[in-house]
C-alpha cells in the first residue's frame, strides 16, 4: 500500500437518515472541514470490503460510514454492515493501512453534534498519522 | 486531436454521452460564498460534457426551461444539475427531463447548498474547489447511467386494515368512501379499540361510546367494507399489489388478495410488575385506565364517594432508566415518554373535582407535558383548584408505602429544592404508559422497520410520513407511537389517503432503484441469495440469479457479495461509486 498523501475525507451517507442529517448540519449553517465529500447511497451495505481499499489506494485519507443505526429502514442490513467492517478492518491491517482511517458510526436526520464531531474526530486522526510519519 | 477527444475516444462511456451540467446561485444562497462562474467554467472542459451553464435560479420555470432547450437543440442527454438538496429538487428536475422527452433517471443532483455554500461560509476557495470535485464525481456517474424504467405491476383495489381502533376505522371508513374494498380485521370482538373504554375523552369530554357508535354506523352503511372481528392474522406474503393474507376468523381460516396493508394495531397499556409502587400488593394503587373505570362507574353508583385524598405518579412504565427501572421481557426499559398520559390524568382529576371540589389530590411529576392546543389549561386550572404539585428528581422515583389502611408516597421535590415530601392518602393512581401491541408476525412476515421504542418506524418524519421502506404498507395511529385520539384518527386517515393514490389506477409504478441481474457475469453461485434481507426477492432461474423488482427494496446488501459484480442496484452500481470516488480522488 502506498503512501495516503491526500487529505480528502470520503463520507457514506444514507438516503434516509445521514443524508438528511447532513442537511440538518447545513441549514443550521454549521461549518465544517471542506476536504469531505459526501456520497449518497440506500445504504452503505452495497459496498464490498475491496470498495474501501481501492478508496485508500486512490488517496482518501479517511472514510466515514454513516449508517442509519438501528432506525435503518432495511432491517438486519445494519448487523451485515458491522460484520464487513471488522472485515475491511482486518484487510487495511494486512495492508499496512491505519484503521483509524476508517470510521463506523450511525448518524439520524437530526444528529447534528454527532456528525461534525465524527468529521473532527476524523481529521484529527489523518493529522495524528501524518504527524507519526513525520517524525519517523 | 485535442487532448478532450483523446480521452473521450478511449472512454467506451463517453461515445455517446453529452452531459449538460447547470450550476444553481440559489439567489446568492450559493454564489456569495462559491465562484459558481468559475465552476461551470471549469466542468465545460470536462469529458463528456457538451454544455455547462450557471443561473440565478435553476428551479424557476426559466432555469428548467434552459434545461429543457439544450435536451431539444443540443442533443443534451446526460443531466448533472448543482444546487440544493435533492431532497427539495429531484422530482422536480426529473419532471424537466420527462417534459424534454428525456429519460428521468439520466439525471444526477448535486447539493452546493445545504453540503457546500451552507457550511463552508469562511473558506469560500475551498468550497469552489470541492463543487467542482462533487460536480465531476456526478458526472462520472450518470455517463454510466442507462435509461430506467419505472417498474409496473397489477394492483388488487382492495386493502386490508389491521386493528380496528380509532385509527383503523377511519382507515376503512375513508377507503370505503372511495369505493375501494376493504377488509377490516380487528382481534377483538368490536370495533373500537381503547375508545370503548375512554368514556368521556379530552378535549371534546365527549363520550367515547356514542363516537364509537357513529363511526360504526358509517361504517356499516357502507357495504365494501368487510368487517372481520374476533380474527387475526396468522401469515402475509407478497408484494406491493399482490399481497395474500391468511386470516383466521372465529377459529376458522381464510385468505384474501390485497394491493396494500394498512396496519393500525395501536397500544397495549404499561402493566407494572407485582410491587412497583406497591402495584398489587394492595388494591388501592391502581392504574390510569383502572382510574377511568371507577370514575365512569362512580358516575352512576358514587363509588368515589369516600376516597378523600388521592395521589397521582406520573410517567410509571415510560421514561424509563435501566438503572432505575425493571426491563421488559426484550430487556429493555421504556425510555420513551407515552405522551398522552400528562393530560389525560390532568383531565381527570378536573373530571373528579368537579364532582367532588374537596377532595385533596397530589400530584408528583417528572415534567408535565399537556402537549395539543390549551392542554395546558388544564394544568392551571388544577393549581389555581389546590392540587398540590410536586416534582420529583429524573434520578429518583416516588416511593409507595402500605400504612394500615392508609398509603403513605415519598418523594423529593425539586420545587423546594429536593426537599422529601410525604403525603398520606386513600388511592394511589399510576400514570401508566403505553407499548405497542404485539404483532410480531406481521412485523416478522412483512420484515418492518422496529424503532428502538418497539414501535413501527416510519420511512421518514417529513419525507414520507405513514409509510415503510416496503411499498404498500401504511401505518396509522399509535401502531406508530403515542398520540390522542384526533392524532390516532388523522394518522389513519393519511395512511388511507396513500394507499388510495398508489391503488387508484389498478396498475402501480414502482420506482426503478432495485438491484437487478446482469447473466452474462452471472455464474449461479447464490451468495446473494444468501446476503440478501428479503426473503424471495432474489430467485435462481435457468442457473442464473433473478431478481423479483417488486420484493426488491434496493438495499444492495447482495451487490456487495458477489464476486463478479453481476448484480447491483440501478442508479448506484459500484461501477459507478468507484467512479465517483476516482473523480473525488484526483487532484
Ligand atoms: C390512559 C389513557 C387515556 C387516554 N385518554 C385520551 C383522551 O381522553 N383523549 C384522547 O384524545 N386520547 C386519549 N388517549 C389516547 C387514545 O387512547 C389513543 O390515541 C387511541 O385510542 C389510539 O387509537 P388506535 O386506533 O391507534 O389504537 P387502539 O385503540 O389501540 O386500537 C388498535 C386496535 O387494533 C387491534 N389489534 C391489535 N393487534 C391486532 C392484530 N394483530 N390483529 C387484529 N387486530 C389487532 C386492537 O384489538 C385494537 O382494537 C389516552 C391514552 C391513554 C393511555
Ligand atoms: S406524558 Fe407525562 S406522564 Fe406520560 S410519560 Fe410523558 S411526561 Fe410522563
Ligand atoms: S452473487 Fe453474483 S454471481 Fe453469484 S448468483 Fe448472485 S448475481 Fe450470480
Amino acid at each position: 500500500m502506498g503512501e495516503i498523501k491526500s487529505d480528502k475525507i470520503l463520507i457514506i451517507t444514507t438516503i434516509s437518515n445521514s443524508y438528511p442529517g447532513a442537511d440538518a448540519v447545513g441549514q443550521s449553517h454549521l461549518e465544517y472541514d471542506p476536504d469531505t465529500y459526501i456520497i449518497r447511497l440506500p445504504d452503505p451495505v452495497l459496498l464490498p470490503e475491496d470498495f474501501y481499499l481501492k478508496a485508500y489506494s486512490k488517496g482518501i485519507a479517511g472514510i466515514i460510514v454513516m449508517s442509519s443505526g438501528s432506525d435503518c429502514p432495511y432491517e438486519g442490513a445494519y448487523e451485515r454492515l458491522a460484520q464487513r467492517v471488522q472485515k475491511i478492518y482486518d484487510k487495511m491491517k494486512e495492508n499496512g493501512i491505519s484503521i483509524s482511517r476508517l470510521k463506523l458510526t450511525t448518524i439520524c436526520t437530526v444528529c447534528k453534534a454527532a456528525f461534525l464531531k465524527e468529521i473532527k474526530g476524523m481529521r484529527e486522526n489523518i493529522e495524528k498519522l501524518k504527524a507519526v510519519k513525520d517524525a519517523s | 486531436m485535442t487532448d478532450k477527444s483523446a480521452e473521450q475516444s478511449r472512454d467506451f462511456y463517453r461515445q455517446d454521452v453529452k452531459v449538460g451540467v447547470y450550476v444553481c446561485h440559489c439567489g446568492g444562497n450559493i454564489s456569495d460564498i462559491i465562484d459558481v462562474e468559475d465552476v461551470a467554467r471549469d466542468l465545460s472542459d470536462y469529458p463528456g460534457v457538451s454544455v455547462s451553464r450557471n443561473y440565478i435560479f435553476m428551479c424557476s420555470s426559466t432555469g428548467q426551461g434552459l434545461v429543457e432547450e439544450d435536451i431539444r437543440t443540443k442533443g443534451i442527454n446526460r443531466v448533472v444539475i448543482a444546487a440544493c438538496s435533492p431532497a427539495l429538487h429531484e422530482l422536480t428536475f426529473r419532471g424537466t427531463l420527462e417534459r424534454a422527452g428525456l429519460n428521468p433517471y439520466l439525471y444526477e443532483h448535486v447539493n452546493i447548498r445545504e453540503q457546500g455554500s451552507w457550511v463552508h461560509k469562511s473558506n469560500k476557495k475551498a468550497a469552489t474547489e470541492k463543487s467542482k470535485k462533487l460536480i465531476r464525481a456526478a458526472v462520472e456517474k450518470i455517463c454510466r447511467q442507462n435509461p430506467l424504467e419505472a417498474i409496473r405491476v397489477n394492483a388488487a383495489r382492495s386493502i386490508a386494515v389491521i386493528g380496528g381502533g380509532v385509527a383503523g376505522m377511519s382507515a376503512a371508513l375513508s377507503l370505503g368512501r372511495q369505493g375501494f374494498n376493504v377488509y377490516l380485521i380487528e382481534k377483538e370482538n368490536r370495533l373500537g379499540g381503547k375508545l370503548n373504554s375512554l368514556w368521556k375523552a379530552y378535549p371534546s369530554e365527549e363520550d367515547g361510546e356514542k363516537t364509537l357508535e357513529e363511526l360504526e354506523k358509517d361504517i356499516s352503511s357502507l357495504n365494501n367494507i368487510n368487517i372481520y372481528l374476533e380474527s387475526e392474522v396468522k401469515k402475509i406474503d407478497g408484494y406491493v399489489g399482490n399481497f395474500s393474507v391468511e386470516i383466521v376468523k372465529k377459529g376458522s381460516p381464510e385468505k384474501i388478495k390485497v394491493g396494500a396493508l394498512v396496519i393500525t394495531t395501536g397500544y397495549v397499556h404499561y402493566i407494572p410488575f407485582e410491587g412497583e409502587y406497591a402495584y398489587k400488593t394492595t388494591k388501592k394503587v391502581v392504574t390510569l385506565p383502572d382510574f377511568i373505570e371507577m370514575l365512569k362507574d362512580d358516575e352512576k353508583n358514587g363509588s368515589l364517594k369516600n376516597v378523600k385524598s388521592v395521589a397521582f405518579i406520573h410517567c410509571v412504565g415510560s421514561r424509563q432508566n435501566p438503572s432505575l427501572d425493571k426491563p421488559q421481557k426484550d430487556e429493555k426499559v421504556n425510555d420513551y415518554c407515552s405522551r398522552t398520559c400528562c393530560t389525560s390524568a390532568l383531565f381527570r382529576i378536573k373530571q373528579l373535582l368537579e364532582k367532588y371540589p374537596d377532595k385533596k389530590i397530589f400530584d408528583f411529576y417528572r415534567d408535565i407535558r399537556t402537549y395539543g392546543l390549551q392542554h395546558e389549561s388544564y394544568y392551571e386550572e388544577l393549581s389555581k383548584k389546590g392540587v398540590l404539585f410536586f416534582r420529583y428528581p429524573e434520578d429518583t422515583r416516588p416511593q409507595v408505602e402500605v400504612k394500615g389502611d392508609k398509603l403513605e408516597v415519598k418523594s423529593k421535590d425539586i420545587l423546594t429544592w429536593n426537599e422529601e415530601v410525604s403525603v398520606e392518602v386513600d388511592m394511589v393512581v399510576l400514570l401508566t404508559g403505553v407499548m405497542p401491541a404485539d404483532i410480531s408476525v406481521i412485523v416478522d412476515d412483512l420484515k418492518l422497520p422496529i424503532g428502538s421504542d418497539r414501535f413501527i418506524l416510519e420511512a421518514h418524519p417529513k419525507l414520507r410520513p405513514v409509510e415503510v421502506p416496503n411499498l404498500g404498507i401504511y401505518i396509522g395511529g399509535t401502531a406508530q407511537a403515542p398520540m390522542d385520539l384526533l392524532e390516532a384518527a388523522y394518522g389513519g386517515k393519511a395512511a388511507a389517503s396513500k394507499a388510495s393514490m398508489l391503488l387508484s389506477k389498478g396498475e402501480i409504478s414502482l420506482d426503478p432503484f432495485v438491484a437487478s441481474v446482469n447473466p452474462e457475469l452471472c455464474d449461479g453461485c447464490e451468495k446473494c441469495i444468501g446476503e440478501c434481507l428479503y426473503p424471495g426477492a432474489i430467485v435462481m432461474e435457468n442457473g442464473k440469479a433473478k431478481v423479483i423488482p417488486a420484493l426488491c427494496k434496493g438495499c444492495g446488501a447482495c451487490a456487495a457479495v458477489c464476486h463478479t459484480r453481476a448484480i447491483n442496484v440501478a442508479g448506484y452500481s459500484l461501477e459507478q461509486i468507484d467512479a465517483m470516488v476516482e473523480a473525488i480522488s484526483k487532484e
